[in-house]
């Protein structure tokens, strides 16, 4: 399975169809942090926020890629589960070095600012909450990009929407006072914690709720490219 | 393998394209499928291959191998033809030596040695589809499964073709090959499945069976379709002409051949071959073998008159 990974990461890269969401990434990055400089914790929770659609994008992008045939020839060769798996691996992995670059910029730009007053965070303890938010955000991200795949929804136009719909959907339903903030991936209440209180069960429950999400679109996933054949 | 009263379609309000299929298929035996365009003759291959899943019925004990040609090879990907393959190679779970190993043997044997480093969107369409035929071929697969196989083929490789199917053949491996070309007097063995309807008989097929040559004169406007229809009903298509005198010659008696196609599989190709023309001249007849109970109220040929 982790020969038709790399395949598929090799057949992202190489079509050159991987710099557009780098690039999307890159000017998003480049905006927040070019209005002054934060500390880590804050920082990274909100670029956290602002990368969820860009990594659920270039995975639909990274699954589109591979022509429909050349994904059924996988399938027969591989078995339907194993091919299901090594598409999200892949994506998942493209996703991990993107989350890498996202993680580096701020300290190439100086957007980001060591501990301030007294109570304020240190260095590692921030980075490590950004880590944090930023992994939370990968399964998420892939699951939804998974979700308006073309072998998932067919037409172009449905997996637009579908990405539209989730990328929207997650920072409005995650807004405080939310009344159905179950229904997206917490990375809005995630930002709101890495910038506040940041309570290990807080992190461990937030940590479960976007796990359960990803799982829950991943099925969704799954169950559309049963139906899809 | 076998394929247990499979029924499919491709949407959920969509009419059915397979209906009911009941089938079986043993280790050691080639099947032909063989349906007018549109029938489902694909679908049936891929339901067989594992890449579309029947709405109802289920497919059971199909090998773990499973090589599998499509019938148009998805040449728009980045990858020259030993990147391809060796990474099929390796997806099909060859380690590294082995894998370069296969791929310079099947690149060589399928005169692909030449386009190697050729990225595949520049490949011709036959070269494209002797990379779709190596990458099936990189593991022994216990099941091969060819759409079309010898579509845009040159004629080494239509030659290559049943060479391929008798190997995996003799491994104890099963083959299922779809052909609208009459390319299948290659194979004289094979079993006949026919596709009609969304079902699927079987066209027995025995050493014992005999043949009759039925001459058939229609307007040179309909000779395309009406070669084409033939074929897809089963039919060998022996040659077409353009002398045919349009009076009816006299019936004579039936003395069927035994075989024929089977004993001059190369010849009676050459002749499937002549039988292509896309716009034959006026006054066209052609001759097709037909199972001798179909040949009761026809015109025929002895064996001796048709074995040209």
């Amino acid at each position: 399975m982790s020969a038709l990974v790399r395949m598929r990461l090799a057949g992202f890269l190489r079509t050159g169809r991987a710099v557009a969401p780098l690039l999307a990434g890159l000017i998003t990055l480049g905006t927040l942090y070019g209005g002054g400089r934060a500390q880590p914790a804050e920082a990274y929770g909100v670029s956290a926020v602002v990368l969820f659609p860009v990594l659920a994008w270039q995975t639909k992008i990274l699954l589109d890629v591979e022509p429909d045939v050349q994904r059924r020839l996988a399938q027969v060769t591989v078995g339907v589960a194993r091919e299901r798996l090594a598409g999200l691996l892949a994506a998942a992995v493209a996703a991990l070095v993107t989350v890498a670059v996202a993680l580096l910029f701020p300290w190439l730009v100086g957007g980001v600012s060591g501990p301030v007053d007294p109570g304020d965070r240190s260095i590692p303890v921030g980075l490590a909450l950004g880590l944090w938010a930023h992994l939370l955000v990968v399964p998420a991200a892939v699951a939804l990009g998974a979700l308006a795949s073309r072998a998932s929804v067919g037409g172009a136009g449905y997996g637009v929407a579908v990405l539209a719909l989730g990328g929207v959907g997650a920072v409005v339903l995650g807004l405080t006072g939310s009344v159905a903030p179950w229904l997206a991936p917490p990375i809005m209440a995630a930002a709101r914690t890495t910038g506040g209180d940041a309570a290990a069960l807080t992190l461990l429950g937030l940590s479960g709720w976007a796990l359960a999400w990803s799982a829950a679109v991943v099925g969704g996933y799954l169950w559309r490219r049963r139906a899809q054949g | 393998m076998r394929l247990e009263n499979v029924w499919l379609r491709y949407h959920r309000r969509g009419p059915w394209v397979l209906r009911g299929i009941d089938v079986r298929i043993g280790p050691g035996e080639a099947a032909i499928v063989l349906g007018r365009n549109g029938v489902g003759k694909s679908t049936l291959l891929q339901v067989a291959a594992g890449v579309l899943r029947p709405g109802r019925g289920r497919v059971t004990d199909r090998p773990a191998r499973v090589g599998w040609v499509p019938e148009r090879f998805p040449a728009d990907q980045p990858f020259t033809v030993t990147r391809y393959l060796t990474g099929m190679a390796r997806v099909a779970g060859l380690g590294r030596t082995a894998a370069d190993e296969a791929v310079t043997s099947w690149t060589d044997r399928l005169g692909l040695s030449a386009f190697r480093s050729v990225r595949l969107p520049e490949l011709s369409k036959g070269t494209a589809q002797k990379v779709g035929l190596a990458q099936a071929m990189l593991r022994p697969p216990g099941l091969l499964v060819l759409d079309e196989p010898w579509e845009g083929l040159d004629a080494a490789t239509r030659e290559l073709v049943p060479e391929l199917i008798a190997e995996v053949l003799a491994a104890d491996g099963s083959v299922l090959v779809s052909d609208h070309r009459g390319e299948t007097v290659r194979l004289p063995g094979a079993r006949r499945w026919l596709v009609a309807d969304g079902a699927l008989s079987e066209q027995t097929s025995s050493t014992d069976e005999t043949f009759a040559v039925v001459e058939v004169a229609v307007p040179a406007a309909r000779v395309a379709g009406t070669v084409a229809r033939l074929r897809a009903e089963g039919h060998q298509v022996l040659r077409v002409r353009s002398d045919a005198s349009t009076a009816a010659p006299q019936a004579r008696p039936v003395e069927p051949f035994r075989e024929a196609r089977a004993a001059r599989p190369a010849e009676a190709s050459r002749e499937a071959d002549a039988a292509r023309p896309a716009e034959p001249p006026l006054g066209m007849a052609g001759e097709l073998a037909a199972e001798q109970p179909e040949a009761a109220d026809a015109v025929v040929e002895p064996a001796a008159g048709e074995s040209r």
